[in-house]
């Protein structure tokens, strides 16, 4: 049943209409026994697939056509699922629902005054007082997004009605804030197309549309093949709806912005694009986003399924596919799904469309590469990791040359510098000398470095510096296979240079030491990340006592960078291997990021992945933890119940308490674990928080003495990533804006700082 | 029967994949660079030749969470590293003697 549901719709030898109708008799047949099940599969499609929305809502017309009753429990049903979503914060899916119950309408299943009285109920929400304005916002967009399938329809039978809902609107739009709209543009520049925000956007669709009278043409409609037996139906009315309070529960879906790249001059031999404020464009778009959205996990299917979109020789589908990939990958704050989806997705739809797709990717290639200067930083990083795995998966064959622009200007400026990242990231995925061959002589200047190791007691000639003699004994037992006692004992004979009086056991924070030893470790291990690895495990307690210290773990990390920065991916790898293992902690590697000695890498895109890394354990650790004391907790509670249901006698009392003891001092600990990794946690991001602050604060003070521009290629990276780390890390972020509020983002900070909290404020405000 | 229900549930909860056809010139870091991006790495193992302990053509890579070595599967397997189409499998998980190529030669 559920594949002859689900498959109906798709590439067959009769036509729809016929499926749909032998589909419908099939069904009629079996409704007095399988009547729940085909309502839950229903219910099921109409959240689901909602790019074959107009599929289903037919099916469910001509059922309801032939059986009254039956399409009066599934709208039940349908406003059951609804409430069921809002409650649990469904919001996406929740859209597809209330989209299909207005298809209804033009099925003759659901009443148009009943319809519009739910959008009135909806739009009633923007008068709602003290409500966050991303509540009011969803109704909104569930209103709007419903009218091209529908507004035709409304507007017949209810004018005067959806005219007032239209300007309620409206001024509910005029009014609402969108302090919030920068932080979610991928370009900061208007031209050539505006980044709007998306309400102002789909208002203006649907503006269009009623100005061309509700006629819309590009959606699918099967049922309009079945009119004459489907205006015999007897249609329902939807019971009253009454949105669900706000709660503080609630979680409201993000705003955000349009995303467009393409319009009718970038395919000029093709069927025209429909334009920016079209409905179909909206439509369209929708549509492919719900394809993605339905088959992420399989990228062929996907990709077949976006490529069969019907209308396919009205539109330039290769484009609106193409737009609406790279929509989803640079989405702020984050993609809907896991970059490197849209990767593949994209080498399987240039395999499926060999003539066509690739010059489209090209072309889009070009035209991101020449609006770098005003693309968001972190829409940049993924452009660069995009773009760096698709050449690898095609010989690197790129026209460089075509970009020779770059090479006249300052390497920080974006176009040099996207060049330098994506070359070093493509040698990632394969070798120094490669990258040197694949691209034009002129282009060496912006080739990454040989990533070797950098040993300063390697050569004879360095045998002046202090510790040079200590290197070498240490290299000789290492590949004697020395013990950690050992080691320890070499390094005794280390002086410390901060220090005047000798210590008794020299485990203070001697950097001397630390040099020689992890200089010379990781010189030895040089070989593989693998051979690093077992070194920094082999002498773990080494690495634990000279690391004792904060200052000593600062510095283990500075000799790492010195020995490596010439591979950055080792560098992130041994930072990584690093925190598992507690040689250093997270704060530290925050506080080597922000150091001077950093400075000079400071803007590059390796220092941020490690940055974000770092976050992200930090964040997976407590939830870990705070999973094994739920977890805990919840085999006490059993422990409890199965007691319970026992029939207890008094002397089972006593061995209670000994069964509860050790699960009870196991919450505690657990509980005291919870709570200073929370803490750690929360320090982690105020020290970051702190460090761009004080960095930023620096360089505006700096200008405004000098009366240089404020706007340098730096400032544009350092505020963006201070951005970034709000947007990546919202949700946990969220539960520190009262001290952020106090402690940090004070009215007396800059403005330019400021707005970047303001705005972060605004997103869920 | 009672093994392979044991090695299919094994396979069910792997975080480890098996990934083979890989060039005799692919390294560790090109392996972790490109696995690295369905989620963290915890352990690459290179396949080494039995008799000249040289690379195999093969390798393991093991993650931490079982959801990312799903999308190493979806989204990696079946693409080219080193120019060569690479292809993923589920593995019960590595011990040690795994990593060396089999057979008389040493390298299968």
């Amino acid at each position: 049943l559920e594949s002859l549901i689900c498959r109906v719709g798709e590439k067959s030898n009769s036509s729809l209409e016929s499926n749909l109708e032998g589909l419908a008799g099939v069904l009629e047949a079996d409704l007095p026994n399988y009547k729940s099940k085909i309502l839950r599969i229903l219910c099921t499609v109409a959240r689901l697939l909602p790019e074959k929305l107009t599929v289903y809502t037919t099916l469910v017309g001509l059922l309801n056509a032939r059986n009254y009753n039956f399409g009066g429990e599934f709208v039940e049903a349908m406003i059951r699922q609804l409430k069921e979503c809002l409650k649990v914060n469904m919001y996406n899916e929740a859209v597809h629902l209330v989209r299909f119950l207005s298809d209804l309408v033009n099925c003759h299943v659901i009443a148009a005054p009943s319809m519009v009285a739910m959008f009135e109920n909806f739009v009633s929400v923007t008068q709602e007082e003290d409500v966050p304005q991303v509540r009011c916002d969803w109704y909104v967009f569930a209103f709007l997004s419903s009218l091209p399938w529908v507004g035709k329809e409304l507007y017949e039978k209810k004018d005067a009605e959806m005219d007032r809902l239209l300007s309620q609107t409206e001024s509910y739009l005029k009014r609402r804030q969108k302090i919030h709209v920068p932080m979610l543009q991928v370009w900061t520049a208007d031209k050539p197309h505006p980044q709007e925000e998306y309400l102002d956007c789909l208002w203006s669709q649907i503006q269009k549309l009623k100005k061309d009278r509700w006629q819309e043409r590009h959606i699918l409609r099967p049922y309009l093949a079945f009119d004459s037996i489907l205006c015999e139906a007897l249609q329902h009315n939807l019971p009253p709806f009454t949105p669900p309070p706000h709660t503080e529960d609630s979680v409201y879906p993000m705003p955000r912005v349009i995303f467009r790249m393409f319009d009718y001059t970038d395919d000029p031999e093709g069927p025209v694009m429909p334009g920016s404020h079209s409905v179909e464009r909206f439509v369209i778009e929708e549509n492919l986003h719900c394809i993605i959205k339905s088959h992420w996990k399989e990228r062929k299917t996907c990709a077949a399924q976006l490529l069969s979109y019907p209308g396919n020789n009205k539109i330039p589908l290769n484009y609106h596919i193409v737009e609406v990939i790279f929509a989803e990958l640079f989405q702020l704050p984050s993609p809907p799904h896991i970059e490197v989806m849209y990767t593949t997705l994209l080498i399987e739809l240039c395999k499926l469309q060999p003539g066509s797709l690739p010059q489209v990717l090209a072309q889009a290639t070009e035209m991101l590469y020449m609006r770098l200067d005003t693309m968001n930083t972190t829409c940049v990083d993924r452009f660069i990791n995009w773009f760096s795995h698709h050449l690898s998966n095609f010989q690197f064959r790129w026209s460089w040359e075509d970009w020779s622009d770059c090479l006249t200007q300052d390497l920080e400026k974006p176009k040099p510098k996207f060049v330098r990242e994506v070359l070093e990231k493509c040698m990632r995925l394969s070798y120094h000398q490669r990258i040197i061959d694949i691209v034009p002589a002129s282009f060496s200047v912006l080739s990454p470095a040989n990533p070797v190791c950098i040993y300063k007691y390697g050569d004879e000639s360095n045998r002046s510096l202090p510790g040079y003699t200590v290197a070498l004994c240490l290299t000789i037992a290492i590949k004697n296979k020395a013990s950690n006692d050992e080691i320890f004992s070499i390094l005794k004979d280390v002086p410390n240079p901060n220090q005047d009086d000798d210590d008794d056991e020299g485990f203070t924070f001697n950097p001397l030491k630390i040099e020689v030893f992890v200089q010379t470790l990781l010189h030895l291990a040089a070989k593989s990340f693998s051979h690093s690895f077992s070194a920094l495990a082999k002498f773990h307690e080494v690495f634990k006592t000279l690391a004792e210290s904060d200052e000593g773990k600062l510095h283990v990390l500075r000799v790492v960078y010195e020995v490596w920065k010439n591979h950055p991916q080792m560098i992130a790898v041994l930072v990584d291997k690093m925190i598992r293992t507690q040689i250093v902690d997270c704060a530290a590697v925050a506080n080597w990021i922000f150091s001077s000695e950093l400075a000079h890498d400071f803007t590059r895109f390796y220092i941020w992945e490690i940055l974000h890394s770092t976050i992200r354990k930090m964040n997976k650790h407590v939830l870990k933890i705070h999973k094994e004391l739920e977890e805990t907790k919840a085999r006490l509670a059993r422990q409890h119940k199965r007691r319970d249901s026992d029939d207890d006698d008094d002397d089972d009392d006593r061995s209670s308490d000994r069964e509860d003891g050790p699960l009870e001092e196991q919450i505690e600990r657990l509980q005291e674990k919870v709570e200073t990794a929370q803490s750690e946690q929360k320090n982690l991001f105020l020290v970051i928080f702190q460090r761009f602050i004080m960095l930023l604060t620096e360089h505006l003070v700096r200008c405004e003495t000098g009366g240089i521009d404020v706007f340098t290629p730096w400032y544009k990276s350092c505020i963006e990533r201070l951005q970034q780390i709000f947007l990546q890390h919202h949700q946990i972020i969220q539960q520190y804006m009262v001290t952020l509020e106090n402690l940090l983002f004070t009215a007396e900070l800059d403005h330019h700082i400021l707005a970047v909290f303001q705005q972060f404020c605004a997103l869920q405000a | 029967q009672g093994t392979r229900y044991d090695q299919e549930r094994l396979l069910r909860k792997s975080c480890t994949l098996y990934v083979g056809n890989l060039s005799f010139y692919t390294t560790e870091e090109q392996i972790h660079e490109l696995f690295g991006k369905s989620g963290d790495i915890k352990k690459v193992i290179m396949g080494l030749d039995k008799v000249k302990k040289t690379a195999c053509g093969f390798c393991f890579v093991e993650y931490y969470a079982r959801g990312d070595a799903e999308n190493a599967m979806r989204y990696i397997n079946g693409t080219r590293l080193d120019d060569r189409i690479i292809r993923t499998d589920w593995d019960a998980g590595f011990k040690e003697g795994r990593q060396y190529g089999r057979g008389r030669s040493g390298g299968q």
